[in-house]
């Protein structure tokens, strides 16, 4: 999927609009923060999804985290993760998210966890670590449940890193462990959506504080492209 | 849906006073939290500001540093940040700076205060340890040590009225107004403008030395523009700039208004409450009237101490300090007056100033323990002379006269030996209810100055024969426990009904009053030999009477009940007022009347362990 900017994402969020139903609608009709705002002001949700693999038109999703970040400060509060019932068979992903099959049949049915997901993202920018897996599920699960796709301006927190690893002429890692490493943050037991999503936003919490709080949304929505 | 965050849960879990919250609670606290990233240098909370969140630190180190900038503690994963400004709902008095690169949960002010009033464990907790960062800050002050003078701002050392007059006023009205005013240097302003400062120096030197006459303007002698310092200043710049000049005295202004004066006396003078040389000068004084005006700065000690947050305990230990050493001053004072005591004697403290417990507001409770030899008609009239020198002494530097009449100077307690142990017995082997009301504090005596292996003599012989006398110890519990803490006190105070003190409630009657007896009859059940209550509990502690809790929750109640009672005197002798034991509720904030409460609570459950060990319901 090829991201849009400016104009662009508003014009074809309209236009899904006209088509969409439900929680998309609304969504959608919600309009998302004017790109000058700067950083420390921005409605965020931070999210992660688990998959059993990285094309929506093949692979499933199986669980959802998430939770807000207002500025500079994450709203635990906010945050809510689902288990998703897939139908499918996890295989070798498990080895990855450590969803068991049986963990999955007891989970809630698609619908749910896609509509309250669409529903916190309503005025908010999506913020993900390699943010394409969460952006195309998502936009394909729209499609299929509320019948029009969800064009989504995110921030995408490795993208982040790259950009600050080359500002500084660093190395190490931008995969969301080793980044969180080069921050000092906690070390966290790995793939579980919620905490990957709260992982996510403490990262971009720490990186906001080398690129700096008046940083507008429309420099951050360029380093995440 | 699950929502629960569990490397959030798992970590409060694993850090005290959260781990001993319930899972249920803790799950809802994690929902309050919010979380911040701080860089390295960044401050999460300044000096003097009110702290809005309890600072939980997830990773990394924070630093704590106090007004002057020292470094009181660094903090590290795990620990919570900003607990005095919140419980205290107070400005923060250090600061909190990321030394490393930080990640923080913050807890909201008002969820804090909800889980102290629905979590014991969790407020005892932040109690314990908001004691224990102002003890670290006490020992790193220790050793920073600097004096008054460094800490202290002009600003709260002026006094109230500046002593001024216009310029054109005649030298002699000028003296007249400085007379009047006890100081040495007057401030003349004309229009509001400082325009000039007249000293006893001028004019000794300037008008008198030189043949002047009184009538002339003291315009004409004072020194014109002098330098003036601001009034937030800090004590020892004021100093600093005297020495510079050579001079004693120094308008003090406010945004370049005169608002009074300050002399070199006064700014060395802010030592002189320093206990230690409050002590030494106490023992230099030659007469009783100087005397007099050193023991009564003994307030101002007290206010110091109070603010530095010293421990209850301490204080009555350097006050009751003060006190014997007022007292054997006085006692030198009447020997070199009367002469050599013809037999010897033992002075002793009973009381408070026994027990090393001494405060602003006791009153004088003592007796004298005369040798054998003591002849009634030989040697009675120098011990009578000798007694009221001492005890109208004591009353003349602020150590009140004791209602019930036990002091040296009333002959029932001026006694020899013997006569002693005789009252002695009479108390412990043939008790009645009433006469060990008022006896009660013979028993926390203590030798302060003279012979003392006379009083020693009697703490042994109360030490041997208190402990097997069932009935004796059965009065005294009764008493112990006669006198309830109000319970009542959040939902409607019970407070004292009549007089002047209406609507206020005696915390030493209701409060330290009954603690104190319950540790003076443990002490004597056992015959140990200590006096201070601390002391006793831990006696009674270490010898099986109390358990661990009982102990512990004991001396906590004590020390906090204490704690509360100084710092409302220490407010009335800043406002001038004599300091006293009735407090009003409504001065209380929350958070003190919780832990009052809880401390009440103590009081009753011990009372009612004692009443039933002592059988005190038998008594008819």
């Amino acid at each position: 999927m090829i991201r849009l900017f400016g104009d662009r994402i508003d014009q074809r969020r309209r236009r899904e609009a006209e088509r969409a139903g439900g929680v998309l609608a609304d969504c959608l009709a919600t309009p998302l923060p004017d790109r000058a705002t700067p950083a420390g002001q921005l409605p965020i949700l931070a999210v992660d999804f688990e998959t059993t693999g990285l094309d929506p038109a093949q692979d499933k999703l199986l669980s959802i985290g998430f939770v807000a970040v207002n500025g500079t400060e994450i709203d635990l509060g906010t945050a809510a993760s689902f288990v998703i019932n897939a139908h499918a068979e996890v295989g070798q992903s498990a080895t990855v998210h450590g969803l068991t099959d049986d963990q999955l049949a007891a989970g809630c049915p698609l619908e749910e966890a896609v509509a309250a997901t669409v529903t916190a993202l309503s005025g908010r920018i999506m913020l993900a670590h390699f943010a394409d897996v969460e952006e195309n599920f998502l936009d394909a699960a729209c499609r299929s449940l509320f019948g029009a796709g969800l064009p989504l301006a995110s921030i995408d927190t490795m993208m982040l890193q790259q950009k600050i690893r080359e500002d500084n002429n660093e190395r190490g890692s931008i995969r969301l462990w080793g980044a969180r490493e080069r921050w000092g943050l906690p070390v966290y037991k790995a793939h579980e959506a919620l905490t990957d999503a709260l992982a996510c936003a403490e990262l971009y919490l720490a990186q906001l504080t080398e690129l700096g709080e008046d940083t507008p949304l429309k420099k951050l929505l360029g380093w995440s492209h | 849906m699950d929502v629960e965050l569990t490397e959030v849960r798992d970590f409060l879990a694993s850090h005290e006073p959260f781990s001993a919250l319930p899972r249920e609670a803790l799950r809802t606290l994690v929902t309050r939290l919010t979380v911040r990233y701080y860089r390295r240098g960044s401050v999460l909370c300044a000096l003097g500001e009110q702290a809005q969140h309890l600072f939980i630190l997830r990773s990394g180190a924070v630093d704590l540093h106090d007004n002057r900038g020292i470094l009181i503690e660094r903090c590290e994963e795990g620990q919570s940040l900003a607990i005095t400004s919140l419980i205290d709902r107070a400005p923060a008095t250090y600061s909190f700076t990321a030394h490393e690169d930080c990640l923080v949960l913050l807890l909201p002010a008002e969820v804090f205060h909800e889980l102290c009033d629905s979590q014991p464990v969790f407020q005892q907790y932040y109690l314990r340890r908001r004691n224990k960062v102002k003890a670290g800050v006490e020992s790193m002050h220790a050793t920073h040590q600097g004096g008054a003078i460094l800490r202290t701002r002009l600003r709260e050392i002026i006094s109230g009225d500046m002593v001024a007059t216009e310029s054109d006023t005649s030298v002699s009205e000028a003296v007249r107004i400085m007379a009047e005013a006890t100081s040495s240097g007057l401030l003349l302003v004309d229009d509001g403008e400082l325009v000039g400062i007249f000293t006893d120096h001028d004019l000794r030197v300037h008008v008198v030395a030189s043949g002047h006459s009184l009538s002339l303007p003291v315009r004409i002698f004072m020194t014109d523009s002098p330098a003036s310092v601001d009034v937030d200043a800090m004590a020892f710049e004021a100093l600093l700039e005297m020495v510079s000049r050579n001079i004693d005295h120094m308008p003090v202004t406010e945004r370049g208004r005169p608002v009074g004066l300050i002399t070199s006396r006064d700014l060395m003078r802010l030592e002189h409450t320093n206990p230690i040389y409050l002590a030494g000068d106490i023992a230099k004084q030659k007469d009783l009237n100087s005397l007099i005006d050193v023991a009564r700065r003994r307030g101002r000690v007290v206010q110091q101490l109070v603010a530095q947050d010293a421990s209850a305990d301490d204080i009555g230990r350097i006050v009751t300090a003060i006190g014997d050493q007022v007292t054997r001053r006085l006692i030198q004072l009447a020997e070199s007056e009367l002469g050599s005591p013809p037999v010897p004697y033992c002075w002793v403290a009973l009381g408070s100033q026994g027990r090393f417990e001494q405060g602003p507001s006791s009153d004088q409770d003592n007796a004298l323990v005369l040798d054998d030899a003591y002849d009634e008609s030989e040697h009675g009239e120098y011990f009578l002379r000798f007694s009221e020198f001492v005890v109208a002494g004591l009353a003349r530097c602020g150590y009140a006269l004791c209602p019930g009449d036990v002091m040296a100077s009333n002959h029932k307690w001026r006694q020899p030996l013997a006569v002693w142990r005789q009252q002695f017995r009479s108390w412990i082997f043939a008790p009645s209810s009433e006469a060990l009301l008022g006896a009660q504090i013979f028993f926390d005596l203590r030798p302060v100055h003279g012979a003392e292996h006379l009083g020693r003599a009697l703490q042994e012989q109360i030490a041997t024969d208190a402990p097997g006398n069932a009935r004796f110890l059965t009065h005294l519990a009764s008493h112990a426990v006669a006198r309830q803490p109000p319970l009542g006190f959040f939902r409607k105070f019970v407070v004292a009904k009549e007089g002047d003190h209406e609507k206020t409630f005696d915390i030493k009657t209701t409060g330290i009053g009954p603690i104190v007896e319950l540790a003076r009859v443990l002490s004597l059940a056992r015959g140990l030999r200590q006096v201070n209550t601390m002391e006793r509990l831990r006696a009674a502690h270490d010898a099986g009477l109390l358990n661990d809790e009982a102990a512990e929750d004991l001396a906590d109640s004590l020390e906090f009940i204490s704690y509360v009672r100084l710092h409302h005197q220490a407010a009335q002798l800043a406002a001038g007022q004599e300091p006293d034991n009735h407090l009003l509720p409504e001065q209380l904030n929350p958070f003190d009347r919780r832990h009052l409460r809880d401390a009440f609570q103590v009081i009753r459950k011990q009372q009612s362990a004692l009443a039933y060990l002592h059988k005190t319901h038998l008594l008819s």
